[in-house]
């Protein structure tokens, strides 16, 4: 293909992607350096929004809330996600409808479900969970008051929304798996569980490495869900830096537009230092490619 | 034989593998107690939704008293007909719907061409390409919603679907164009030059052989696409305001109000549930498709 005939066909996408990503990204920058309100130009303060979301303890326990959820949310999808996905590799018949029951959270908006599952664990809107709990022997948990329960209750909306997607690209993985390495895993007298630890998972580790790259991103930024499930989150410590951001820089006409931009470069600059390695292995293999 | 052949050819048979039925080798029928988990797994992830349609299907006196009613109550769909006739409900998902549709004929449109262009050059672009797809998607939206706030109402376009769908566009096209590209990198470029050896010409070809043989990728993408829209909350909530809103902002301003009024939300959702439930069974084979081909081939 001649270079001309490339840069026509890209061109489109490529336009769309600089005035509306690009652009906006370069304003988040330069917005990050400036004292600066909606429609009118700001002016150069240098660091101070930097220092101020680094000093503000509210930003930190946003950053130690969002990496705690993070960690344990990608954790618990990578064990659930293969488990199931090993149990759905062993049927057939039914695999479709399993499908799609499995598929209905993940294709739900992030918020609706979140709405759902405040009605499941809400004592003011019923509390199913709670009477259970009781009927059990258990105590009372305060869902959206208490820091720790609440935080449990936003990493099982978080699985439940992001579960269908790691079971499935773990799904796929698995049926990549050669049977021939299976049975001779079975030969050599593996039992189950030593076919899973050392044949399985290490063949379809890049796969896990996917899932677990996505889940990272996905979670990192945070928000819709916690607009439902977590009303006081701000009180109780369980801010997303997303919510931080949206309350520094435009909730109920808030204007501390260079602030919020600030801690934006933070996260994107934390956002990449976690993508290196993946980068990386990327351009390795690319390189091996051709 | 290259790494990315391997993976091209295992894409195309685990792509089939999760509809069809497959001849069963070497597997036995799973034991009665994965078959019992596995129905438990799915009662357990369909019990928020399942809770939410009893909820907004009780009168509203009763729907979140604790503990709760469970039977004896007389069923009503009031929430519904209350959601219809008080609120700007009916225009919010004519919003969505527009901003769905409209955004995933551009994405399309645009991705489409660029996304060939892409399968047919060097990998190292490719490669730089799914760098820029990985690190759009984790940015976070606010870096970007927010200049587009900025930027729309000095334009004059804040609050309207169409500054909506196109930002969406924008911030979906990355990946988008990705997943594209994955299927156009299945058709062999032989089949390129021995059209225009016919006398097609590049635009031509690509409409009148690449397109159709598209099919399935195409409505992949689409669907992704259509369903990342039509979920959008964040990016909605910054860019609209009364006369664009859409389905999620407007359940998310009922929530913390009265209790019919958060009843009507569940009512919200419930319809706004029903057709995507409807696309993850009738399409499960397309979504399936997507995200084990983006998986494998990442």
């Amino acid at each position: 293909m001649k270079a001309r005939e490339f840069w026509l066909l890209f061109a489109p996408s490529l336009l769309v992607m600089g005035g509306l990503l690009v652009i906006p990204l370069v304003r988040t920058v330069q917005w990050s350096f400036e004292s600066v309100h909606y429609g009118s130009p700001g002016s150069f303060v240098g660091l101070e929004n930097f220092a101020t979301a680094l000093t503000d303890p509210r930003f930190g326990r946003a950053v130690l809330f969002t990496l705690a959820v993070t960690a344990a949310t990608v954790v618990i999808l990578l064990v659930l996600g293969y488990l199931i996905a090993t149990a759905i590799n062993r049927i057939t018949r039914s695999r479709p409808i399993v499908l799609g029951i499995m598929l209905v959270s993940y294709v739900l908006p992030n918020l609706v479900g979140a709405v759902a599952f405040s009605w499941l664990f809400d004592d003011n809107f019923g509390g199913v969970i709670n009477r259970m709990i009781e009927f059990f022997g258990g105590n009372q948990v305060l869902w959206f008051t208490d820091q720790v329960p609440n935080g449990i209750l936003v990493i099982v909306n978080t699985v439940w929304h992001m579960l269908p997607f790691a079971m499935l690209i773990i799904l796929a993985g698995l049926q990549g798996v050669p049977t021939e390495l299976r049975e001779a895993g079975i030969i050599d007298g593996a039992r189950a569980v030593q076919s899973h630890l050392h044949i399985i998972i290490p063949t379809i580790r890049g796969v896990l490495g996917f899932v677990t790259l996505i889940s990272i991103m996905d979670v990192l930024r945070m928000f819709d869900n916690l607009i439902a499930l977590s009303p006081q989150a701000a009180s109780i410590g369980n801010e997303s830096i997303m919510l931080y951001v949206y309350s520094v820089a435009f909730a109920d006409g808030a204007q501390r537009l260079g602030l919020g931009s600030a801690i934006n470069v933070l996260t994107i600059i934390l956002i990449l230092t976690l993508l290196i390695p993946f980068i990386r292995g990327i351009f390795k293999e690319a390189k091996a490619a051709r | 034989m290259t790494y990315n052949d391997d993976l091209t050819t295992r894409a195309i048979t685990i792509r089939d593998m999760p509809t069809t039925t497959r001849k069963p080798r070497l597997r036995k029928r799973p034991p009665a107690w994965v078959s019992a988990l596995l129905a438990l797994l799915c009662l357990l992830m369909l019990s928020p939704f399942i809770w939410m349609m009893l909820s907004v299907t009780k009168p509203t006196d009763v729907a979140f008293s604790n503990p709760p009613v469970l039977w004896g109550y007389q069923l009503t769909f009031t929430a519904f007909v209350d959601l219809w006739q008080t609120t700007y409900f009916a225009d919010y998902l004519v919003n969505t719907l527009v901003v769905a549709v409209v955004s995933t004929l551009i994405a399309l449109v645009i991705g489409i061409p660029a996304a060939y262009a892409l399968s047919r050059f060097p990998s190292y672009i490719s490669a730089l390409l799914l760098v820029l797809a990985l690190v759009f998607r984790a940015l976070p939206r606010f870096a970007v919603a927010l200049p587009m706030y900025d930027i729309s109402r000095a334009l004059g376009i804040y609050d309207t679907t169409f500054a909506l769908a196109i930002a969406l566009v924008a911030i979906n096209q990355p990946f988008t164009i990705w997943l594209l590209r994955n299927f156009f990198a299945e058709i062999p470029r032989e089949l390129d030059e021995a059209a225009m050896i016919d006398g097609c010409t590049r635009i031509g070809m690509l409409r009148r052989v690449m397109i159709p043989l598209m099919g399935p990728g195409i409505l992949t993408a689409g669907i992704f696409v259509f369903l990342f829209a039509f979920q959008e909350y964040l990016t909605a909530l910054v860019l609209t305001d009364t006369s664009s809103k859409t389905v999620p902002v407007f359940i998310a301003t009922q929530l913390g109000q009265t209790l019919p009024m958060l009843q009507q939300a569940g009512a919200a959702s419930m319809l706004l549930t029903i057709p995507v439930v409807a696309i993850a069974f009738i399409a499960q084979k397309y979504l399936v498709a997507g995200l084990s081909d983006g998986a494998v081939k990442g």
